[in-house]
This record gives C-alpha cells, sequence and structure tokens, in this order.
C-alpha cells in the first residue's frame, strides 16, 4: 500500500485571504469580524478598500477569536479587549523566552 | 458507547439549574480553557467541560441526555430501547461512537458548520492536533505519525468515530508554539463544500545543550581561563554536528560568539544564529605545581579586574 505523506505549511504561506475566507476559517460572524477591524483588533491590508483582504498572519488572531467568542460566549467589544491582552502576555512570554534563552 | 458524566465534569448535581450550569462552566472554563490557561493537561480538562456543557445547557440534549440513565464514568453501556426509539434519529450503532458525537446531530446539527442555507455547500470541519519535536526534529524537519480518531457522518447524517491515521512532513526550522496547516486533512465538506484543513501546534522540547528564540539557537560555552586568555580552538556542538570554533585571545565571560546561519531555518531559505555564551570555569582541584603557577601569575600580573571600583563613595561598615 502506497503511505500517503502529507505537506504541513506554514500559515504565513496562505498569502493574501479575502474577508469571506477569514470568516470561514475564524467561525466569526461576518459582523463581529467588521467590529473587530473597527476596534482595531484586525486589520485589513487595505482598510479604506472597498473589499478587505488580510494578510494570513491574521488567521491565527481571528481563529483565537472565533474560539473565544464561543467558549466564552464574548461580544466583540469583549472579544477585542481579550484580544489585547492575550497579545500582551504573548509578547511578554516571548521577552522571557529571549532572555531566559540568553541566559541559560 | 463509553458513558460520561457531565454533571461530576462541571461539578453540579443532576438538579442544577441553566444559570447554574452556565456559572460552573464559566468558571472552569476561566481556568482551563487553552488559550488562558499554561497546565499541562488545560485542553483535555477544557474539552471535557466544553463537551459537558454543550449537553447540558441544551434543554433538548439534556432531557436526552438525563434519559440514558446513571453509570460509571467510562462504563461501555447502550442506551435503552425506549431511548432509541424516542432519541436516536436513524443511528443503529453505538459502539463506534462518542457520546459527544451522538448529541452533536441533535437540534438541526449534523457536525458541519452552521449555515442558512440548506442546500448551500458545506465546509468540511478543521481538525487539531499537538505535536510535541525534539530540537533536532523541529532542527532537521521530520515526519510525524498521527493516529486522529475523528467523527465522520455517512450520507444519512448518522455519525461514526473512525480511526484516520496521518503522515505528516513537518518542514525543517519550525519553532516552539508554531501553528501548522495540513491542507486537506480535516472533515469532509458536503454538497461540494470544502474538506477542512489540520491544524498543528507544535510544542519543542527543551535541549539539555541549546536554548531557542525563535529561530536563533544559544548554547552555554564553558572556557578554562587559559583558554579565555590565550584564545583556543574548540570543538562546539550544534544540532547539524561538531564544528571548529576559534575563540579569540582575550575572551570575556558573559561574550557571545557568533555562528551565522547555524540556527533553524526559515521559510525564505536563510537561517537563524547560533550563539555561544562565554562562560570562565575554574578548575577547583589544583596540584602543588598548577597552585603554584596561578600563585606566581597573580604574583606578575597587573591585572586589577575591579579597577571600575576605584573613586566610587562607599561608607565603613
Amino acid at each position: 500500500m502506497k503511505l500517503e505523506i502529507a505537506e504541513a505549511v506554514d500559515e504565513d504561506e496562505r498569502g493574501v485571504l479575502t474577508l469571506a475566507q477569514l470568516i470561514e476559517l475564524s467561525d466569526l460572524p461576518e459582523e463581529d469580524l467588521r467590529a473587530l477591524v473597527d476596534y482595531g483588533a484586525l486589520a485589513p491590508v487595505d482598510p479604506a478598500a472597498a473589499s478587505w483582504t488580510f494578510t494570513a498572519s491574521w488567521v491565527v488572531v481571528a481563529r483565537t477569536a472565533g474560539r473565544l467568542r464561543r467558549d466564552f460566549e464574548l461580544d466583540a467589544h469583549s472579544l477585542s479587549v481579550v484580544l489585547r491582552y492575550a497579545q500582551r502576555v504573548a509578547a511578554l512570554e516571548a521577552e522571557l523566552r529571549a532572555l531566559r534563552a540568553r541566559q541559560g | 458507547m463509553k458513558y460520561k458524566d457531565y454533571y461530576a465534569i462541571l461539578g453540579v448535581d443532576k438538579s442544577a439549574k441553566p444559570d447554574d450550569i452556565k456559572k460552573a462552566y464559566r468558571k472552569l472554563a476561566r481556568k482551563f480553557h487553552p488559550d488562558v490557561s499554561k497546565e499541562a493537561d488545560a485542553e483535555e480538562k477544557f474539552k471535557a467541560m466544553a463537551e459537558a456543557y454543550e449537553t447540558l445547557k441544551d434543554p433538548e440534549k439534556r432531557a436526552a441526555y438525563d434519559q440514558l440513565g446513571s453509570h460509571a464514568p467510562g462504563q461501555e453501556f447502550r442506551p435503552s430501547p425506549d431511548w432509541e426509539q424516542h432519541f436516536a434519529r436513524g443511528q443503529t450503532s453505538f459502539d463506534d461512537i462518542d457520546l459527544a458525537d451522538l448529541f452533536a446531530g441533535f437540534g438541526g446539527g449534523d457536525g458541519f458548520r452552521r449555515r442558512s442555507d440548506p442546500k448551500a455547500p458545506v465546509a468540511g470541519r478543521d481538525y487539531e492536533a499537538a505535536v510535541r519535536l525534539t530540537l533536532e526534529q523541529a532542527f532537521h524537519g521530520t515526519e510525524v505519525e498521527l493516529d486522529l480518531s475523528v467523527p465522520e457522518y455517512d450520507e444519512n447524517g448518522v455519525v461514526h468515530r473512525v480511526p484516520r491515521p496521518v503522515t505528516v512532513r513537518i518542514p525543517r526550522g519550525v519553532t516552539d508554539g508554531q501553528r501548522l496547516r495540513v491542507p486537506r486533512k480535516g472533515g469532509k465538506g458536503a454538497r461540494g463544500g470544502r474538506t477542512g484543513d489540520l491544524y498543528l501546534d507544535i510544542a519543542v522540547s527543551p535541549h539539555k545543550l541549546f536554548r531557542a528564540d525563535g529561530r536563533d539557537l544559544f548554547v552555554d560555552l564553558p572556557l578554562a581561563p587559559w583558554e579565555a586568555v590565550l584564545g583556543a580552538s574548540i570543538e562546539l556542538p550544534t544540532p547539524a554536528g561538531p564544528v571548529k570554533l576559534k575563540v579569540p585571545a582575550g575572551t570575556r565571560a558573559g561574550q557571545q560568539l557568533r555562528l551565522a546561519g547555524r540556527g533553524l531555518a526559515r521559510p525564505d531559505g536563510t537561517a537563524g544564529n547560533l550563539y555561544a555564551i562565554v562562560q570562565i570555569a575554574v578548575p577547583t582541584v589544583l596540584d602543588d605545581a598548577q597552585r603554584a603557577l596561578f600563585r606566581q601569575l597573580g604574583e606578575t600580573s597587573a591585572f586589577n579586574p575591579r579597577a571600575h571600583f576605584e573613586g566610587e563613595a562607599t561608607h565603613e561598615a
């Protein structure tokens, strides 16, 4: 039997996504996703464009938002605040990891 | 089918009101949600409580669950004929299914993503799996075999839990905390909808020598005092194998010697750096001759490592 090997790829290799693709990937309602953009939690490539597109780096943020919305029953504003804290925690963890790597 | 005690999982009585169930879930979710908690088994615990809440928060699902009766957690059981008649909805086999999958079909759900148009294409589920790698595997890339157990819906909408072995090639240079996507290895779509993806959460185990920060690697490099003073050519381990490293004369403790491109690979073909962090190790056991040599060095050297202390204001004890 031929063994099929699937290739794992980095999220960033998706390139640019449409709003509809980001909605599907995150499981966020369009209304909430648009609100997250308004609150600054997500950033389209060109906010003034008629049809928003997003770089692939936002997929992880949007999926996290989708999970938090579903699991904690949060509204868009609460989500934007939680995401901001999550980003601050991630930045602090990265700094801690860098310090630990250098100091042993 | 194995029984799960959803009430015990949420820590509530069978008579708990919906508000109490919601409160108990929220309290536990706040503690164990994988986006919040760093506890090793948080994800597993959260999945169990989310599954329990998903059923108990819905009056129809809760009533059906209650009618299953009480069993010991983990005990194999089969619903009564009465239960099957009222709730089974075409499900005839209970051997290869999970309790959660059984209730997923209640309330109009069919396990696919929600939709407004019943004839529209429906995307398949995305699956997630955690993958733990050694630093060597992350450095070189590797293949991992995953034994997924996934719910699959047949054409009648009846759920079956099926084994899904997947072999995945992990590219070289992945980092701790990175998420990878395996296209089209999630659940099947319906009515022409796309197949879901498999997401991998990568964790890289700590290494006894190397520490990673992104794609840069760090290794402690102990030097003897004379190697640091006079310079030396030493053999340094790297994840790709040992290399010769020229330590310049006058190397200080804490200094970072950079080996460009010896870190983890980046997708663009470049690589992070490997930094050797110098430590000065001193011998703790000396024979008479060696002690005499150090004493001679101390007596003849004008080196003052504390020169910068001079001129500072001090207070006598």
